[in-house]
């Protein structure tokens, strides 16, 4: 059977093995070209060996920070001390601090979108505006709002909120917009008044394909809270990335690397399943 | 439709003496496009008067403007000219006064069955907010148990109402539509080609269902349709529209007939032929169902 029919019908076991075939030759690639150049050139910088990285990360989660002073005596430290007041944790935190806040801020978006589909004068008011906005690339904006806000988070999440704001600010417009009009209608027939129609019936109804957005985006709120934070931060992952960089500390920048996939990817399940669940309408209609 | 240019409207309905219109239409003018650019009429001059408890069948081609016209009732959609009145009142915008089933889209995909049917009791009397009093507990229940009373009218069994509307069968889904309609007990029942999309033997049943419920409930409808079958042996009354002129000037009334209600098969037979004759040019697809026993 051609691998390229499209009525093929891969078993379990194959679909598993094609599943984590890209995963494997990475991973043994990487180690075959890293052991060769570790024989070549044994203090090699470039590519780590697995217990460099290994090392790293212990390091980087075990040990504790710089800057930290409240570390008296670092050996009689439970494990869940030693890991509290490591670099890495306290970066994630710096980090997921940031992260937060910002997908708190984009709610209001949401909301913006919403009434901007359901009430025409709202949306004349801003779609023009929120289309030209969407447009502007936001890591040009950085420097005016780092003369603007500063070097501290305000910086930071206006970064994010302004690269991200007007795509879902559009996305629950549109979304809004593509609520069946009947539907609509039917929530008047029903003795229902603008705003119930607006948060009762269109918003419960694109609320799980909102989250979807959102979830889709989480990589372009990454990218731009990453941006602010190697540039001007004195804390979180993105500026522990650049530092180390200096001192071409790859055994900790790969961990830290495969640290944040892991973060969005669990952020993304996480919303992934809570849609799941909280909507069973969503997902099997 | 060159063939239905010279007809005059036939009127063969005399209006009630004694009850007052619940819906005034008066020569209605609907055009879409812009003033000025080429513009597309779809009523042209309509004017109809319907007393409440009438089953009003509206039934024409498509594109003739019945929904159009049903839009107008609702308050959906505004004339180009003319007037559209319910008890007295120029519509604005849609309101409890009119239920509404329409074909598609009937049911919010997000609630269970019986949230569904509950929706509007629970905007209209517990308000915007929702709330768990003590007080607000007991109408919830009552709610519950009026709901599962029309669940059981429609014919429905009560483990349907934890069920999402994408479980449900067609028919299914516009039972529950109406039941949804009907609580908010509305003056005037809209159904816009409520039952086109189902099957023939499922659109009979619900042919006799919606009959029997305009016999209990005498709430005035308006059921719009392509079918002329359906139209005739549905309705106290038939509109039939049909563009009257040129292609551009917009539909009007072409038929009203009062339909006895002791029409027997062959009195309902030849009113379906001549409403065919009048109103459909020959060779017309008329997606003919079966006809139901009401």
């Amino acid at each position: 059977m051609s691998v390229l029919q499209i009525h093929a019908q891969p078993s379990r076991a194959t679909v598993w093995t094609l599943s984590w075939f890209l995963f494997a030759a990475g991973l043994a690639s990487y180690f075959w070209v890293s052991r060769g150049r570790h024989v070549e050139n044994p203090d090699d910088r470039v590519m780590p060996t697995v217990g460099q990285m290994v090392q790293g990360f212990t390091d980087a989660t075990l040990k504790p920070a710089e800057d930290d002073e409240a570390v008296a005596d670092e050996g009689s430290q439970s494990l869940w001390g030693k890991i509290r007041h490591s670099m890495l944790w306290k970066d994630t935190i710096a980090t997921g601090r940031r992260f937060i806040i910002s997908m708190a801020l984009l709610f209001p978006a949401v909301l913006l979108g919403l009434h901007m589909g359901m009430f025409p004068y709202i949306g004349s008011f801003f779609l023009r505006f929120v289309l030209f906005f969407d447009k502007i690339v936001a890591l040009s904006l950085l420097p005016i709002l780092f003369i603007a806000f500063g070097i501290d988070e305000a910086a930071k999440i206006a970064l994010i909120l302004i690269g991200v704001a007007p795509t879902i600010i559009l996305d629950a417009f549109n979304l809004t917009r593509g609520v069946p009009k009947e539907q609509i209608v039917k929530g008047f027939t029903l003795g229902a008044g603008d705003f119930a129609v607006a948060y009762r019936i269109v918003l419960k109804q694109i609320w799980p394909r909102v989250l979807n957005s959102i979830r889709l985006n989480l990589k372009a709120v990454m990218i731009f809270l990453f941006s602010g934070e190697m540039i001007a931060s004195q804390d979180g992952l993105a500026y522990r990335i650049a530092l180390l960089r200096r001192h071409m500390g790859m055994d900790t920048i790969i961990p830290y690397v495969l640290w944040v996939a892991l973060l969005l990817f669990l952020i993304d399940l996480g919303m992934r399943v809570l849609n799941r669940k909280c909507h069973p309408w969503f997902q099997e209609a | 439709m060159n063939s239905l240019a010279s007809q005059q409207m036939v009127v063969d309905h005399p209006l009630s003496p004694e009850k007052s219109p619940i819906i005034c239409i008066r020569n209605v003018c609907v055009e879409y496009g812009q003033p000025g650019k080429a513009s597309k009429k779809v009523l042209n001059g309509v004017t109809l008067d319907i007393v409440p408890g009438e089953f009003i069948s509206i039934v024409g081609q498509t594109g003739c403007g019945k929904s159009t016209l049903l839009r107008l009732v609702l308050g959906e959609e505004r004339p180009t000219s003319g007037q559209v009145r319910v008890e007295g009142s120029p519509r604005a915008q849609p309101d409890r006064r009119c239920g509404y089933v329409p074909q598609k889209y009937s049911l919010f995909p997000d609630r269970t069955v019986l949230e569904n049917i509950t929706f509007g009791l629970e905007v209209t009397e517990i308000g915007f907010f929702g709330g768990f009093s003590a007080a607000k507990r007991v109408r919830r229940e009552r709610f519950r148990s009026e709901a599962l009373g029309y669940l059981r009218r429609m014919g429905l069994r009560e483990s349907d109402a934890a069920k999402y509307p994408h479980q449900l069968s067609g028919g299914m889904q516009q039972r529950v539509a109406i039941a949804q309609a009907l609580i908010m007990r509305p003056k005037i029942l809209l159904m816009d080609e409520a039952f086109s999309a189902l099957d023939p033997g499922t659109r009979a049943g619900m042919q006799r269902l919606i009959k029997d419920l305009w016999r209990e409930t005498g709430t005035t409808i308006l059921f719009v349709t392509h079918n002329p079958r359906e139209a005739v042996t549905l309705g106290t009354r038939l509109i039939a529209l049909a563009r009257t002129g040129l292609e551009d000037d917009g539909a009007n009334i072409l038929l009203d007939l009062a339909i006895p209600p002791s029409a027997d098969d062959r009195d309902i037979s030849s009113l379906v032929r001549r409403v065919e004759e009048s109103t459909f040019p020959a060779g017309t697809d008329l997606d003919e169902p079966a006809a139901p026993e009401v």
